[in-house]
Parts: C-alpha cells; structure tokens; sequence
C-alpha cells in the first residue's frame, strides 16, 4: 500500500482542487484582481443553458444525492442552520440558491460544487476563530461558482471526453480517474476527484479571493480576517513540516493556489482597498464561539488524537490567542502524550494540572490528571482528581477501571 | 496490526490499492493468506500460543511490513471482521511501521503505559491509520488476562467508508511488554458472529514458557 498517496489525497483535496493545477502557472507573477472588478456573473436561480453545463449539472445533482445521504455528515439543525444562514450573507446574488452540507471530517477544506452546493470538513471549523474567518473562506467558495470558474476552466480546457469519467465516478464505478489516488475518504473523495478535473488556475483562485474579500466587506466582516485565515494556514504547515523535519508537507494546500507570500499581499491590499473609513466591522466572534460550543470538544478530539503535534500544538496555541481555557490546556497535554518523548508525560502533567485549575476542565482532564498524579506516585491526590471524574461523569465508559484505581 | 490497518485502508480504498500498486508494494509490503487449523498455535513471535475454535484465516505480511510481534487473523476477510495478536510488545517499539517523516503517527507503546494510555495508543491507530472518523469508547474495565492484571476495552468506530466496525481488545503488559488480543468487526452482523470465537481464543491463550 502506497502511503504516501494517502498522505496527498487528503492534503488533495483541499479547498475543492487537484494537485495538477500547481504547474499551471508557477513563478509568474500576476497583477492583483481588483475586488472592485469582481462582477457576479451569475444571478439569483441559475440555471445552465448550454449542453455541456447542462450535462454536469446532472451529473453534480447526483453526486449531491450521494453527498445528502452520507452518515459522515453532521447534521444537528442548529449547526447547518447556522452555516446556511452564514451562506445566505455573504453568497452574492445566488445566496439562496446554495446549499451548504458538513462533513464529519478532521481536516481543513472546504469545497463548492459547480451546481451551488458547498461542503465543509468540521476539521475547518476548528481552524477558524471568528465568524468572519469562516464567511471568508465561504465567500470565496462563493466566488467560484459566482464567477463560473468550473465549466469556464472545463471549456478552457477542452477535456470534454473526461465526462465520461465524472459520469463513471458520479456511478460509483471508478476513482482513479486522472491518475489521482483519492482513497481516504471513498465518498467524498471520489467527488474531490471529480472537482479536480475542473482545475481552478491561479488566476481563478485570485479572482475567487478578490471576490471573497469584497462579499464579507459588504456583509460587515472585517476584510482583513481573509488574510488571518492564511496566515493561519500557512503558519500550521509550517509547524506541521518542520516537526517532522521536512520542508513542507507534500501536495499542501499551496500547490493549489498562489503562492502563500503574493497571496497574502494580496489578500492585504484587496482588504484594505475594501474597508469603508469609518464604518463598523464585527467579527462576530462570540457568536461564532457559541455556535461550534457544542462540537468543539469533539473537533479538537479529532484533531488531536492524530497525532500531528507540529500542526495541534500551533493550532491550540492559535486559538488560545484568543485566551486560554481548561478545555485548550487539556488537550495541550493530550498533544504532549501522544508525542511520547522523553520528558512529554512531564509537560502533559503539567498542562492537566492547569487544565484542572480551570472551572470549564472537561472532565477528562481531571481523570488524566489523576494517572499523571497515580504514575509519580502521588497517589492521595490521585484517587481525589478520579473522584472529581466520576463526579463529573458518573457514568463514564471507563468507571470500572477508574474505581479500581482509586481502590 | 497491520492487518487492522489494512482493513481500513482496503476498506476505503478497494479502487486505490490497484491504482497504486504501480507505484510498488509501499511500506506494507506483500501479502497472502494461510489457514490455522483448529489446534494451539504459536502467535506473533511465538511467545504466545491460542487455540481457535474453528478455522481462521493467517494473514500475512512479510518484507518489511512486518512488526514481528504482531499476526492477524480473519474469518471473512479483512473488510468485515478481524482478530490481532500482539505478542509481547517491547518498550519504545510501534503496533505498525511507519516513516518518521508521516505528519500523523501512531504513538509508541511504553512498558510504563496505564489501560487508558494504551487505549489512546489502539484509537490512534484506527484514527492515523485507519481513517478512522468517529471513534467511541464503550468500555474499559478490569479484566485477568494471561493470569496478569490486565483490562478489557470495547469500543466502536465510524470509518471513512460510512461503515461502523466494533471492537473489543483483552491485554495486559507483562514484564514490560504488551500481550493483547484483539477483535475489529463490521457491528451488524459479523461483529457478534466472531464475539464468541474471540472469547474462547482469549480464554485459551497462553504464554510460552
């Protein structure tokens, strides 16, 4: 089994391109897209005229049965309301016509689909600290379809018999097509393979961003948080490579889409370019919070027990910019176990301990303070930190054991 | 292990193994399957012998993909039910091989690890290697297993393929080294079919002396 290929089909997949489009344009430098520029092309209820559109439009509403269908999506109405309504502001002309599905996934990506419905990994909900982080990488999902970029970059490139591979994958019949290996996550992935055949170029990610900075502009977003997302991005692959000792990682979000440097710049001008003197932007942070309240426990389990501790320490240490809490120091130290080298069980202990000085600790971190309390051999205070578990969790999966150790 | 992390990755990827076979045999090496007659039998690096009440399947990986204490068994092949020795697995060493280089990595097993350290240890691999999607820990209570302290954990997993497994693992860690049995199955159906054979392959399993 080819390992690897893992690794590059689910870094592949991201933000709804293939690994291929990186060659289209490297090292040219491209004047910035004016987010004035930035027209919609397509109005309120859409629909295609022409035959080949026509022809993937079919073919996507499939795909979107199979999409509706899957149990790897999340579905709490409160949740997928509360991205539907997040769609609705900052989708253009066409915000009502999107629809937006949720995938139980731990990874950062976000997709549209050439007929208006996007999907999002939960792993990108973790990433974000702010509503406006996630309008703005809705927006520019957004600007993809609102500038046509799939059948424009399908007629640009003449491939048409490569319908027949989209209609043997929307089938279920093959998803090896175009030589890419997408064997992680079999649904989804299969139809990653199918947006991979619609290569954005760099020029369309640039307009997709000049689009996205303008629609979260209007909706009262502070622009600038475009940029923020990338700067995230960048600096968690960074982490993530130079942990394990490598350059970057393989087939990163960047062989996709321009270079993370002029991208930045960009994304600063435009935002600046944007921003109305005077008027007020909300990054609607506590309402974002308060939305993901009930999964982020769940998400940042995802996350860390992974195993990537480059990318989960960077992460944790990102969101607890915006103030440390029981459940972030918890999962600190969940990232210094897992790691497992010398001294890690050390600093985890330390960071439960802080956890536990939280009134939010989840009450996991009271039961992993109390092995780390058991292991050095302090074992009064142990048996206390279980009790408070079972407290919390009376009915915790684990009480048989959690009872014998406290004896 | 490796063949529980075969499972996963057969299991999401019945298209990608062909695809990538051109590539080589990877980091897992070949593979092919040998019968186990219903007698004991020496498991793993042979430090532990079981008796199966029916005929299983061995499967076996060899070159490099091997972690030596570590041998796999199924009943109807890997994508529906499996059950895993692990015999005796040192201080600092792995479950599964993996490349340094990999972002996510299994955790090494350390001869100090408490039940809910070497449960972690078990999620992560489904979760880094087996695409594992939702995993949820049903149980982890007491258990004598090889006449040692030792715990049983059960526990159940969403993968990638929308397909929920369930598992159940029996082990405990003997002079510093890791023995467990362990059973991953398609939860309707197959994951009871094989519940009772794991049961009496636990009950017969001894250490070698």
């Amino acid at each position: 089994m080819c390992a690897r290929c893992l690794e590059v089909s689910r870094r592949s997949l991201l933000v709804g391109g293939g690994v291929a489009a990186a060659s289209l344009a490297t090292g040219v430098a491209q004047a910035r897209v004016l987010p004035r520029d930035m027209v919609p092309l397509v109005g309120p209820g859409y629909k295609p005229t022409e035959k080949d559109e026509q022809g993937i439009w079919q073919l996507m509403d499939r795909a979107e049965e199979e999409i509706a269908g899957s149990n790897l999506l999340m579905t709490d109405p409160k949740l997928t309301g509360y991205l539907r309504d997040l769609i609705g502001k900052v989708g253009g002309p066409a915000a009502r016509d999107f629809r937006i599905y949720l995938a139980h996934i731990p990874e950062f990506n976000a997709m549209m689909f050439p007929t208006g419905f996007a999907v999002i990994f939960s792993g990108l909900l973790l990433r974000m600290r702010s509503e406006a982080q996630l309008a703005g990488v809705i927006a520019h999902e957004s600007g993809h379809f609102l500038r046509r970029h799939m059948i424009r970059s399908w007629r640009d490139q003449r491939r048409k018999s490569d319908i027949f591979a989209i209609a043997a994958m929307a089938a279920g019949v093959g998803g090896a097509a175009g030589g890419a290996y997408l064997g992680d996550y079999v649904q989804l992935a299969q139809l990653g393979t199918v947006l991979s055949l619609f290569q954005y170029s760099r020029a369309m990610e640039a307009e997709a961003d000049a689009m996205g900075v303008k629609l979260i502009a209007e909706a009262g977003y502070p622009p600038i948080e475009m940029a923020n997302v990338w700067q995230q991005l960048i600096g968690e692959e960074t982490a993530s490579a130079r942990y394990r000792r490598k350059r970057r990682r393989r087939g990163s979000l960047f062989d996709t889409h321009p270079s993370p440097d002029s991208r930045m710049a960009d994304l600063k001008l435009s935002a600046a370019e944007v921003t109305v003197p005077g008027r007020a932007y909300d990054d609607g942070r506590a309402r974002y919070l308060s939305a993901i309240a009930a999964i982020r426990p769940m998400m940042l389990e995802d996350q860390v027990k992974l195993n990537d501790p480059g990318a989960s320490q960077y992460l944790i240490e990102t969101l607890a910019q915006d103030g440390w809490n029981g459940l972030l120091r918890y999962y600190e130290g969940e990232v210094w176990r897992l790691r497992n080298r010398r001294g890690d069980d050390a600093r985890a202990a330390l960071s439960y301990a802080a956890a536990v000085a939280y009134s939010d600790a989840p009450a996991d971190a009271w039961r992993w303070h109390g092995i780390s309390l058991m292991k050095a051999g302090r074992m009064s205070e142990a048996r206390s930190a279980f009790a408070r578990y079972l407290t919390m969790k009376p009915d915790a999966s684990d009480a048989a054991w959690v009872r014998q150790m406290i004896g | 292990m490796n063949k529980l992390v075969r499972i996963a990755i057969v299991v999401a990827a019945p298209v990608g193994l062909g695809a990538c076979s051109s590539v080589g045999a990877g980091e897992y090496g070949f593979s092919n399957y040998a019968l186990v007659r219903v007698q004991r039998v020496k498991v793993g690096d042979g430090s532990l012998t079981v008796t199966p009440p029916r005929p299983y399947n061995r499967y076996r990986a060899f070159l490099w993909a091997d972690v030596r204490d570590v041998e796999d068994w199924t009943l109807n092949g890997p994508y529906l039910d499996g059950i895993s020795f692990v015999s005796g697995l040192k201080s600092g060493a792995y479950l599964v091989r993996q490349r340094k280089s990999a972002d996510q990595q299994v955790p090494k097993f350390r001869s100090d690890m408490t039940p809910p350290e070497i449960v972690a240890m078990l999620e992560s691999l489904y979760r880094v290697r087996g695409g594992a999607v939702e995993f949820r820990t049903l149980s982890l209570q007491p258990r004598p297993f090889l006449g040692a302290n030792g715990f049983q954990f059960d526990y159940e997993h969403l993968d990638s393929d929308e397909l929920w497994r369930k598992g159940r693992a029996v082990g405990a860690v003997i002079n510093g080294k890791l023995y467990l049995i362990l059973m991953d199955a398609a939860r309707s159906h197959y994951y009871a079919t094989i519940l009772p054979d794991f049961e009496s392959i636990v009950a017969s399993a001894q250490m070698r002396r």
